[in-house]
């Protein structure tokens, strides 16, 4: 099926692209967080007051992705078991 | 007998089903191009049957619409279409007769369901998607998946059965088969009405709701490459459809639907396997559907159900790939893949863009319409639900697959590039995610309120930015949890589910109970024997060889009694 064999870091293994890629992810995150205080990309309609608060979706983004990680981690915790948990049961 | 004829000839999932059965006899060599050949006629079926009933059977004086047309039939019939169009080129040249069969049996089943115009009809598809989709569990033919498969059979079925008996009391309470509205209460009393919560809860089985759900992750990812891409497209989606007939604008709904979204992403977070991570996504998706039928915004359920289809399928597309080359697709196994695979790394993130709703996505142009119900129905923590499942999509859909598949850890493996057939389906299913995501148009013509969708404009400023915000911070939180080293790696492991409660002391019990009836039949059966045995010990003694009534008997005996019965008639006969 698969070829096994060590070779030299790959592209994405690279640190300059590591950090190309972290500076244009900086760069886009803050242009976008820039883009919602501009009155014209915001929405004129809304439905809640937390769309007026510029860059709720930002902080709310980030919050949330952190959150499951940090807090979902510990789950494990509660239902992890052994690979062969149920070949064995069985 | 005619109408019947006409009947099965109307229908697009008849040709399927038909297409299934020759195939059996087919050389295995012409499967595939039968395969497609079978469901371009099924499509051209479709597209000239158009907008209509068809297909009227008389049944113990019942009318049975054995097609219905509709725009919501329609969009669900289309992209079934286009799914096993891309399945049979994904596993083009497979000659494994039993899962061609399902290939395409499986999904006319589906198909025959959402054209159902009535409730007969679709019980009997609901029943041949069960039957005909076990045979992609069962395809690996390990003890392992024999037993998933009878666990997912047993769980299907008891969908089915519920289905008959909603069916039944629906009946006696409305007299009528039709398959429309029904609605969980009653309008006038606001009771729950106990036909329409029995066909909820068939619905909710196959549309996995919370602690229904585990089937998924039990039977799909134990079946073959291609039989999960197919597994993971149809049972779910013809249970939205059924509930987007049946129950839209169920209150219920919208919250049931918000537990779909959100815990499974804790469960992909910390699930090694990768195929068993996308089938928490299945749950996820659905869930969406789910809300969006709880809001009554059809369009945002038939919708975002064609978008997961091809956004979805690609990702198990690549996935499938993966594991085609490496034989694993657990992610511990994985990774570093993107240097000998790049091609499939590329429509794998394109797949994973889409289903995280990046605009000039798929995901982007239909994901917007469920928030945005929610938004309009001023229901402000389900909104707040939305937006944090959506960040939770990014984590296990939109970066777990891809990264963990191949970046993350070098695994050592350097496969071969996907073969050719596999890239040109998932590199059609990646035009269709951009090319749609970009003009989303033609999918919006498709879409069963056209009143409604009118209004909707995607790519208003606003949109964008709110979504563009949502996901790129999410992204950065990324980052940065991987960079100060707090974004967990897998581990090799199990997590149980509910499926836990069956398996575990389910079993257990079911041991005990087999036990207990065993031995209640043996000691029953103990009494019952020793009291026979002891009325035949009893005739032996009067009729064995050594018996009372075996002994022989001298001739002048015999004719003395003789004598004195026909005297005793002579005598009654007098006397009478």
């Amino acid at each position: 099926m698969s070829d096994n064999h060590s070779s030299k870091p790959g592209w994405a293994d690279n640190p300059t692209f590591i950090r190309v890629f972290i500076g244009v992810l900086v760069v886009s995150c803050v242009l976008a967080a820039l883009a919602g205080l501009v009155p014209a990309f915001q929405n004129p309609k809304p439905h809640f007051e937390q769309e007026n608060w510029k860059i709720f979706f930002a902080i709310y983004g980030f919050v949330a992705f952190a959150f499951i990680v940090l807090a979902g981690q510990h789950l494990r915790k509660l239902v992890g078991r052994k690979e062969d948990y149920y070949e064995e049961r069985e | 007998m005619t109408a019947l004829m006409n009947a099965l000839l109307a229908n697009p999932a008849v040709v399927l089903t038909v297409g299934a059965f020759v195939l059996l006899a087919l050389p295995r060599h012409l499967a595939s191009i039968w395969m497609l050949l079978v469901t371009a006629l099924s499509a051209i079926k479709l597209y000239t049957l158009g907008i209509g009933e068809y297909g009227a059977l008389n049944v113990f004086g019942e009318t049975l619409t054995t097609v219905r047309v509709d725009p919501l039939a329609r969009i669900f019939a289309v992209v079934f279409h286009i799914a096993i169009a891309l399945n049979i080129i994904y596993a083009w040249g497979q000659r494994d007769r039993t899962q061609n069969f399902a290939t395409l049996a499986y999904p006319a089943a589906c198909l025959g369901g959402v054209l159902s115009g009535d409730l007969i009809t679709l019980f009997f598809w609901w029943e041949m998607a069960a039957i005909t989709s076990v045979f992609l569990v069962w395809a690996p033919g390990t003890r392992v998946t024999y037993l998933s498969g009878m666990r997912y059979l047993s769980i299907q079925i008891l969908s089915g059965v519920l289905l008959l008996a909603g069916i039944v009391l629906i009946f006696r309470e409305t007299g009528s088969l039709s398959f429309d509205f029904v609605g969980l209460r009653d309008e006038s009393t606001g009771a729950i009405k106990l036909g329409a919560l029995v066909m909820f809860l068939a619905f909710g089985i196959k549309s996995a709701f919370p602690l229904l759900h585990n089937w998924v992750q039990d039977s799909y990812s134990k079946s073959t490459i291609t039989g999960a891409i197919i597994l993971s497209i149809f049972t779910t989606k013809l249970a939205v459809y059924s509930l987007a007939r049946a129950f839209p604008g169920t209150n219920e709904l919208i919250y049931i639907g918000a537990v779909m979204t959100l815990f499974p992403i804790f469960f992909a977070l910390i699930e090694n396997d990768l195929r068993k991570v996308l089938c928490y996504s299945i749950n996820n998706q659905v869930g969406f559907m789910v809300v969006a039928i709880g809001f009554g915004t059809i369009n945002g359920a038939a919708g975002y159900a064609f978008g997961n289809i091809i956004f979805e399928g690609l990702l198990f597309m690549a996935l499938g790939a993966a594991m085609f080359r490496t034989g694993t697709s657990k992610a511990t196994e994985l990774g570093g893949l993107y240097r000998t695979m790049p091609i499939t790394m590329g429509l794998c993130i394109v797949g994973a863009m889409s289903i995280s709703a990046f605009p000039g996505t798929l995901g982007f142009v239909t994901k917007g319409l469920i928030i945005n119900a929610a938004g309009e129905a001023h229901n402000l923590w389900i909104w707040l639900v939305l937006l944090f499942a959506s960040a939770g999509v990014l984590e296990h859909a939109g970066i777990k697959i891809p990264f963990f598949t191949f970046f993350a850890h070098d695994s050592g493996k350097r496969p071969k590039e996907a073969p050719p057939q596999m890239l040109i389906a998932m590199g059609i299913a990646a035009v269709l995610c951009i090319g749609i995501g970009v003009y989303p148009d033609p999918l919006y013509a498709l879409m069963p309120d056209q009143a409604a969708i009118a209004d909707y404009h995607p790519y208003s400023a606003y949109h964008m930015v709110e979504q563009l915000q949502l996901l790129l911070w999410a992204v950065l939180a990324f980052a940065v949890l991987v960079l100060i080293k707090w974004y967990p790696a897998e581990v090799p492991s199990t997590n149980l589910d509910t499926d836990w409660f069956w398996r575990v002391p389910g079993r257990s019990l079911l041991g005990w109970i087999t036990g207990a009836s065993r031995a209640t039949w043996n000691a029953l059966w103990g009494i019952f024997s020793g009291r026979i045995q002891a009325i035949m010990e009893r005739i032996y003694v009067v009729h064995g060889p050594e018996g009372q009534m075996s002994r022989s008997w001298p001739i002048g005996f015999m004719a003395l009694w003789t004598a004195v019965l026909l005297a005793l008639v002579l005598v009654l006969s007098f006397l009478a």
